[in-house]
């Protein structure tokens, strides 16, 4: 087995841009916690889904070799810049889009300068991997992709990498509960937004914790997703159920707290 | 100051296919041209801003996707190179637009008295849309008039859609008032596509238009339906019929795009030139024109005189003064939002 961590991680910058934030600061040690276990892990690459590289044609796959930018989210530029470099496996991503065809997903890889590598990623790859030092394979997120796509998805890139004598981890990176608060906040008061959705929230991490197969947990994560507006129907969640082999065993949630009253968690699963 | 106008508003889509399709030298990618109809629309539409000599064009762009409240660019000169993350292989522009930062200020303050929360983006390397800069390049290529850009809040997609246009109403309305404060003569953007379903491969040369055709029939019956309708002047029964456009074409008018336009211009009942019709990658985009100035509704440039100079109003930026957008050299920009004590950004 080739897949040495997993993990999903919120991809809102807030955590990241002010970590010193009480309701932020566990999400954010979190994050930095994940990212010395992944580091202990030793993966040649990390799979990454995010949420928010949202595609509507093909399934894409990063194939620019690095990037050393500077990046502004859309929401929350008050907040700050975001300078990221990040290194790609594109021998990986290139047998993923060869892959995804073979999985019957329309696929191709991009490779442009400048292109808009999303926040999520930024995010992720800041806290976990500081400086790109582990390449990363990038799958967007096709918006007409189902649940059950993005875990065939995972499930192809991770056997692609078996067959190249990879070690990877794999990366999901998303939010719980989608609902955020519409009017400003005092930030050091931030909470999830209803009672119902950190309820749902709830469930849904004592269910990963538990552990199960994607018939258990993929219909419950569906049901879920509905319920708490999840970010992108958890998807991303899909793609680590995916990576698993469609089998978690379970889980170690090193946080749970609010992003502007969405949800978010720092989940590390046992591999 | 007072006494300026809306003196047209005009339905401006933003399929990158058609900056690709045109070839101009910001953008990278070369075509074989493609999608002329819509550009020929485009023409009349560049010929109209000839005549009309707004002092600024404002565009609400369903690319700027914010979901805390309804932003406003807010720096006076906006520079970089935009990707388009969808059609990477079609848009690869590289831009440089100066802002009407006064105006910007004024359309934000009135919308928070309007109740909506509002925010003026400061930061100097915030990266513009796609959909904005397309719109934009397609109505104004030579960028000589400065702009206002406002986001698309993603409260019809978090509220329903009527509650939604609720708050489009009042981000209209507000957008009036500063207008007529500030003396400007404004022309107005809605960059939005009709009908948005669209097919999910594309065609190995993208600009082969014997792959080009509406999604369906059904989509395109509902485009003809509102068209109709907007070119007979029926725009109470069109903004009657919108949810119902939206629910089923998906149409990209659910960001809020035309309601904010319609809303600033006071909803006129008046018949919408069409300028052209075209399909996208299967979508339904149509370029309308909405010349107040031909219904005595606002001055024709010819007698304008009005409340403000007659000379275009000149952003407050020295090009020395702004920061590199979108590069990776400089000083990072630390943020105006809120902070918690004394920190160094990412401890």
């Amino acid at each position: 087995m080739s897949l040495v961590a997993a993990y999903l991680v919120p991809g809102n910058p807030l955590p990241y841009l002010r970590p010193e934030n009480p309701p932020w600061a566990g999400i954010a040690s979190a994050c930095r916690a994940a990212g010395r276990s992944l580091s202990a892990a030793r993966p040649d690459t990390i799979l990454v889904y995010s949420t928010q590289w949202m595609a509507v044609l093909d399934q894409l796959w990063q194939m620019r070799r690095s990037f050393d930018d500077l990046h502004v989210d859309e929401n929350w530029y008050e907040y700050g810049d975001l300078e990221y470099q990040i290194t790609c496996d594109t021998e990986l991503a290139a047998a993923c889009v060869e892959g995804s065809k073979e999985i019957g997903i329309s696929s191709k890889g991009v490779d442009y300068e400048k292109f808009p590598i999303d926040t999520g990623t930024i995010v992720a790859n800041g806290f976990m991997n500081p400086g790109g030092r582990i390449p990363l394979t990038i799958g967007s997120n096709n918006l007409y992709h189902s649940f059950d796509d993005t875990v065939r998805l995972a499930e192809m890139a991770v056997d692609k990498a078996n067959r190249m004598g990879r070690r990877v981890a794999i990366l999901g990176i998303g939010g719980m509960s989608g609902s955020i608060f519409r009017h400003e906040i005092d930030i050091t008061t931030d909470g999830i937004a209803t009672a119902e959705d950190d309820e749902w929230n709830r469930k849904m991490l004592a269910r990963i914790q538990q552990g199960g197969s994607v018939s258990e947990l993929g219909a419950f994560a569906q049901e879920y997703a509905k319920a708490a507006k999840a970010d992108m129907g958890f998807k991303h969640f899909g793609w680590v159920l995916g990576g698993l082999g469609r089998n978690i065993s379970g889980a170690q949630i090193h946080a749970y707290g609010a992003t502007y009253g969405s949800g978010a968690a720092v989940i590390e699963f046992r591999t | 100051m007072s006494g300026g106008e809306i003196v047209a508003g005009f339905i401006a889509p933003h399929p990158p296919h058609l900056v690709y399709g045109e070839n101009p030298p910001q953008n990278e990618p070369r075509s074989q041209g493609g999608w002329e109809q819509l550009r020929w629309a485009y023409e009349k539409v560049r010929e109209s801003i000839d005549e009309l000599k707004p002092d600024v064009l404002l565009v609400h762009s369903p690319h700027w996707n914010t979901q805390l409240g309804h932003h406003f660019l807010g720096v006076p000169r906006l520079q970089g190179k935009s990707v388009d993350p969808i059609f990477p292989n079609l848009f690869r522009y590289t831009y440089d637009l100066n802002v009407d930062v006064e105006l910007a200020q004024l359309a934000c303050k009135y919308a928070r008295e309007e109740g909506l929360v509002s925010k003026l983006m400061t930061n100097p390397r915030f990266r513009v849309d796609y959909g904005t800069i397309t719109s934009l390049h397609l109505a104004r290529p030579q960028w000589d008039i400065p702009v206002v850009g406002l986001s698309a809040n993603n409260s019809p997609y978090y509220l329903t859609t009527e509650e939604g246009f609720a708050e489009m109403d009042l981000l209209g309305k507000a957008t009036r008032k500063a207008i007529i404060e500030s003396g400007r003569r404004a022309v107005l953007l809605c960059s939005a596509t009709m009908s948005h379903r669209h097919f999910q491969e594309e065609p190995e040369t993208p600009e082969d238009m014997s792959q080009e055709h509406p999604y369906s029939m059904e989509m395109y019956q509902w485009d003809m339906r509102l068209i109709k309708m907007m070119r007979d002047g029926e725009m109470s029964e069109v903004h009657k019929l919108l949810p119902e456009f939206v629910d089923i074409a998906f149409a990209e008018f659910k960001a809020g795009s035309f309601t904010w336009m319609c809303a600033a211009m006071e909803y006129p009942e008046l018949p919408g030139e069409l300028l052209g019709f075209g399909n996208v990658i299967g979508t339904g985009n149509a370029v309308f024109k909405w010349d107040l100035t031909k219904h005595g509704l606002a001055t024709p440039a010819d007698r304008w005189n009005g409340a403000t100079s007659t000379t275009v109003p000149q952003p407050a930026f020295t090009p020395s003064a702004t920061a590199p957008s979108g590069g990776s050299s400089g000083s990072v920009f630390s943020g105006d939002g809120p902070s918690i004590g004394a920190r160094p950004l990412n401890s």
